[in-house]
């Protein structure tokens, strides 16, 4: 990888202003969904968007809870306990009112706008569904899942492979404003939305980090010369990571580690296959943002 | 029996011929205070101090300004430089038993060093245990341990997950815990779509689900373990780390103190305790910002375990120390442990121990003033339990009498090896001795100080050098050698003996202050003996009220004395006042009546408890004295009564005797007695008059009543001829006796004293036992006789009435 710094090149373009209105947070109360929820309510209180909190009542337990042999293992006695339907709602509506006054907590830190959305179906699928109207959906990479996985949870992946919106993949020990920025950039009309969105979210005194993925050994000046006119000079601090031509997630993801940034942004529309790009959001452990389409 | 003559006005003063010193003034007087005079109690200094066995311990006895400190301190100063220095003591945390500090002993100034040396490591530890704990290669570690149990976890749960997938079952995260449930295309079977299945389908899946619980439960009870392993291992890391930061600052200590295995034991509990509480100096960001300053105080306790608490530091002694210690209170002799009040309660550890005078006179002197001691409550008991078990415990007071109860220390005891040096009075000393059976066995030796000096050239020349000692340490002007020889004299007064010379040095010291007032007064660049003198007046008119009034109550005829006409039954005695510590004499009139009776002496004084022991003893000699001279042929057929006229505050003392019994002996012979005289003198039953206290008093009391009503010739005082030696009597009244207005009779037997008084023979008897009939006894026999005649005729008219 070849690091280079942004240091008295010309004057390029201001970049284009990449407008949020609204953003939708999955919220189940798990730790993950907690850091997305500090997450979205920041970058709602940078871009001045709508907070909308989303809480759905898996419908999966309440049928589990409706069948006759239903049991469940209790997490801090190991026994099987009976489950009763009405013990289930109450429990769910506990779990709403938790996410609901999260949300309030965040939104009175960040003084945001904020609405709250209580739904009742399959999970991912609701999740989708209350998004629609908004203009970037965050959550957190794996919710209450039994495994603890370090890989995506059913929601995240069900958002990647399900929905249009952009999505921002969020875990526990990062933040979206503090942290420094990677962006993958491969000078396709994804990559440079993700640039535009990485370039309006970089703090000054934070680093954003550029990951160049040329297709081609030739293709790399011509990348640079790209850059140049995307990236404003003096006040940002810019790390360049020139990446050989490869397509594979697992080498791309020992790269981003090798950086070690906070939020990863990219797009699914890049030069790069899909599956690619989502394996490599399933490979990284880091929070992602997935950029899916462009407004100006 | 010849009449003596008046003392010669030269009897009368010693004086000090400045001549005698080589000096001009005490500025020319070099060398450090000698003690003279006091050799019996300076060997016994050196024997005690030279002593090394137990209980040899110094009980320095003597009037208070004798000089006992001083003598003892110069001694010491000679002594206590050639002994080696003590080491140092200090108390440090005990890890295994906190409430028992651990009491550590090191060479001399060692322990400032390490207390320094490991206040310096804790700082070092701030920054470089959290640099150790933050560096890539041990988060990197940690990350493996923590994501090994994660994945071990993940892994057993997803093989469950996988092997019910299967089978169309799937796990799933309730609220509460898991549960198993069958899916079709992604979601849970609605339960009216499960009754539809088969009952065999149903059965199968239950039965699946039930075996797939089975093995959640197993997963689950493993995953405590599996939490405790990662720990334990997370643990082990911690502390491999946490040794690997501490091990090199423990390096440059644990080579300085190689050589003292106690410290080095310690160092290494040290680091083990640190490496054991390595996460607490992760947290010293934290702990400053507590909300509660009194949290934030006890959570800083926490770094106090490492401190080391200085209790002797001899860094800079250059022999066995020598301590004084002004208020031997409990806690000052044997220490204190401290509290500190935080959040309503009180709180110690071992740095909040201290030291007492013991711990500081280790290994050196010790001394206390025993009075002192002794008004302490539990002083003197903890002194003597601290000698007796030679070691230094230190308990808290409020603890041992419950006044508190809060948790408290019981450091370790530290071994003493002390000499404990008392310094008191006489009867401090007797009292102990008699009444305190551990006293003879810690205070063995007695270093007895003398009242007074032999008025030698040498102890004159010893004066000379205290005095210029003063001056020099004090600062005041020198001293002529005239003026010195004046203090000698008044030295020789405060004794009450010309052949003597007080060793209150005291006195002497405050004269020479007071002299070198009035030498600065005059401008005057040396004390002469003009200043001293104006001292010795000053003092004397300052506490002069009562004289005065006394007197003037005389000269008005208040008090009645009379000092010019003859009386018969009637003398002046001579009494002696002290009140605040200065003494001056007055006469008193004493008389005598005589009636029949049977051979009874009354003591008024006696017979209203006016008149102390030694005063009844004294009338109840001179009733011996008359039955043996008179009463040997006939009873003593008379009664008589003595009485101290207008005597309201009691008497004591028996040297008015021979006044009594002049009085007396002037009653039975009906001869009157010169009332311009007055006598002081103690009589035995052989007549013979014995010496008396306050003589110079006395002389002078009598001699301003006199001269204040106008001397003519005649006035005198009868005194002692024992008493010869004590006299130092006032220029004025020297001068009065050269001059020849005034006298001292020196008087040996009582026949010599009723000559002198009544101008008649006393009467030497004839063979046969008779008196000359105009002489004293001759009268009194006589008139014994009478009365015994009397009394035998009264009797036997008595008896025949009777009939």
């Amino acid at each position: 990888m070849q690091h280079q710094e942004n240091r008295n090149r010309e004057t390029p373009p201001k970049p284009e202003r990449y407008v949020i209105k609204s953003i939708a947070v999955g919220i189940d109360c798990s730790p993950h969904s907690m850091a997305s929820l500090k997450a979205a309510a920041e970058l709602a209180a940078r871009m001045n968007a709508e907070l909308i909190g989303i809480f759905v009542e898996d419908i999966n337990l309440l049928r589990i809870a409706d069948l006759p042999f239903s049991q469940e293992i209790r997490l801090y006695s190991a026994q099987p306990e009976s489950m009763s339907t009405a013990e289930l709602e109450r429990l769910l509506r506990m779990q709403a009112r938790q996410a609901e006054t999260s949300l309030q907590h965040e939104a009175e830190i960040f003084r945001v706008h904020h609405t709250f959305n209580v739904r009742r179906g399959i999970v991912p699928r609701e999740v989708i569904a209350a998004a629609l109207e908004a203009d970037l959906l965050v959550l957190g990479r794996s919710g209450r899942s039994p495994t603890c996985r370090k890989g995506l949870g059913s929601t995240a992946r069900s958002a990647l492979s399900g929905s249009t919106k952009n999505v921002m993949l969020m875990r526990t020990g990062f933040s979206a404003e503090h942290e420094a920025i990677l962006v993958l950039f491969d000078g396709s009309e994804g990559s440079k939305a993700a640039l535009r969105i990485a370039l309006s979210l970089v703090r000054s005194g934070n680093t954003l980090h550029i990951l160049i993925l040329p297709q081609t050994e030739n293709e790399k000046a011509t990348l640079e010369k790209e850059l140049s006119k995307l990236i404003p000079s003096g006040i940002l601090r810019v790390e360049y990571h020139m990446l050989p031509s490869v397509t594979d997630s697992r080498i791309i993801a020992r790269y981003i580690r090798m950086a070690d940034s906070g939020l990863l942004v990219l797009s699914d529309h890049m030069n790069l296959p899909q599956e690619t790009v989502h394996s490599l959001i399933n490979e990284v452990d880091y929070p992602v943002l997935l950029v899916r389409n462009q407004s100006s | 029996m010849s009449t003596p003559y008046a003392l010669h006005p030269d009897k009368l003063y010693r004086k000090c011929d400045p001549a005698e010193f080589s000096f001009t003034t005490t500025e020319e007087l070099d060398g450090p205070l000698e003690i003279t005079g006091q050799q019996r109690a300076l060997d016994a200094i050196s024997f005690s101090v030279g002593m090394q066995h137990d209980g040899f311990n110094l009980f320095a006895l003597g009037p208070n300004g004798a000089g006992k400190q001083t003598a003892i301190m110069h001694y010491l100063e000679d002594m206590a430089p050639l002994a080696g220095v003590p080491d140092d003591w200090c108390y440090v945390y005990n890890f295994e038993k906190p409430r028992h500090p651990e009491a550590l002993r090191l060479p001399a100034g060692m322990a400032c060093s390490l207390s320094a040396e490991m206040e310096r490591l804790v700082e070092a530890l701030f920054t470089v245990i959290p640099a150790a704990f933050s560096s890539e290669d041990y988060q990197a570690q940690e990350k493996v341990i923590r994501e090994t149990f994660q994945e071990q976890q993940t892994a057993a749960i997803e093989e469950l997950e996988k092997r019910a997938a299967e089978n169309n079952i799937a796990l799933i995260r309730t609220p509460a815990g898991f549960a198993f449930a069958p899916i079709k295309n992604g979601e849970v079977l609605k339960p009216d779509e499960f009754m539809l299945l088969k009952e065999a389908e149903r059965e199968k899946i239950e039965k699946e689900i039930a075996a797939l619980k089975n093995a959640m439960q197993s997963i689950m009870a493993q995953i405590p373990k599996w939490q405790r392993e990662a720990q334990d291992k997370i643990k082990e890391l911690n502390r491999l780390i946490a040794g690997f930061a501490v091990k090199p600052l423990f390096a440059e200590p644990g080579k300085s103190y190689s050589t003292i295995v106690q410290v080095t034991a310690y160092l290494e509990r040290v680091e083990n305790d640190i490496i054991e509480h390595f996460d607490r100096f992760l947290e010293k960001d934290s702990s400053t910002q507590e909300l509660l300053p009194g949290l934030s105080v006890m959570k800083g306790n926490f770094f106090n375990r490492y401190k080391v608490n200085v209790l002797v530091d001899n860094s800079r002694s250059t022999g066995a120390p020598v301590i004084i210690e002004e208020k031997p209170a409990c806690q000052n002799l044997i220490g204190d442990i401290e509290h500190l009040s935080q959040m309503g309660t009180l709180v110690t550890d071992f740095t909040l121990i201290k030291a007492g005078a013991l711990h500081r006179a280790n290994g050196g002197y010790l001394l206390i003033d025993a009075r002192r001691l002794l008004l302490e409550p539990l002083a003197w008991e903890a002194l003597k339990k601290a000698l007796r078990t030679r070691q230094i415990r230190i308990e808290s007071l409020a603890q041992l009498y419950s006044l508190v109860s809060t948790v408290s220390l019981d450091p370790e005891p530290i071994p003493l090896d002390v000499k404990v040096i008392l310094l008191g009075e006489r009867t401090l000393y007797y009292l102990l001795s008699s009444y305190d059976p551990d006293f003879s066995e810690l205070f063995k030796v007695a270093a007895d100080f003398e009242d007074d000096l032999h008025n030698t050239a040498e102890s004159r020349l010893a004066y000379a050098r205290i005095i210029a000692a003063i001056a020099k340490k004090d600062a005041l002007c020198h001293f002529e050698k005239t003026a010195v020889a004046r203090i000698v004299e008044h030295g020789s007064r405060i004794s009450g003996d010309a052949v003597k010379l007080t060793a209150h040095m005291q006195s002497i010291a405050d004269l020479v202050h007071e002299a070198d007032y009035y030498t600065r007064r005059n401008n005057r660049r040396h004390v002469t003996a003009e200043d001293v003198q104006m001292a010795i007046d000053a003092r004397t008119v300052r506490a002069s009220r009562i004289r005065e009034r006394i007197r003037e109550a005389t000269l008005r005829n208040t008090i009645l004395i009379d000092t010019a006409s003859e009386k018969t039954g009637q003398i002046n005695g001579l009494a002696v006042y002290s009140p605040g510590g200065q003494s001056f004499g007055h006469p008193g009139r004493i008389t005598a009546r005589v009636s029949l009776g049977k051979g009874e002496v009354i003591d008024i004084e006696r017979e209203v408890e006016m008149g102390g022991p030694i005063h009844s003893k004294g009338v109840l000699i001179l009733s011996g004295f008359l039955a043996a001279r008179f009463a040997i042929q006939q009873p003593l057929s008379l009664s008589a009564s003595l009485v101290f006229e207008q005597s309201y505050s009691g008497v004591e003392g028996d040297s008015a005797s021979s006044a009594e019994l002049y009085a007396l002996l002037s009653a039975l012979s009906d001869t009157p007695i010169r009332q311009w005289f007055a006598v002081t003198g103690s009589v035995n039953q052989h007549g013979e008059v014995q010496a008396i206290g306050g003589v110079n008093e006395k002389i002078e009391g009598f001699f301003d009543l006199c001269a204040a009503r106008g001397l003519d010739g005649k006035h005198g005082v009868l005194i002692p001829a024992a008493n010869i030696d004590n006299l130092m009597l006032r220029a004025e009244v020297v001068d009065a006796v050269r001059a020849g207005v005034f006298a001292i009779w020196p008087v040996s037997h009582i026949d010599e004293g009723i000559e002198i008084l009544t101008g008649l023979p006393a009467g030497e008897p004839d063979p046969e036992g008779i008196y000359p009939a105009e002489t004293i006894n001759g009268r009194v026999s006589t008139r014994v006789q009478e009365m015994a005649l009397k009394l035998k005729k009264f009797n036997a008219e008595s008896k025949g009435k009777a009939e």
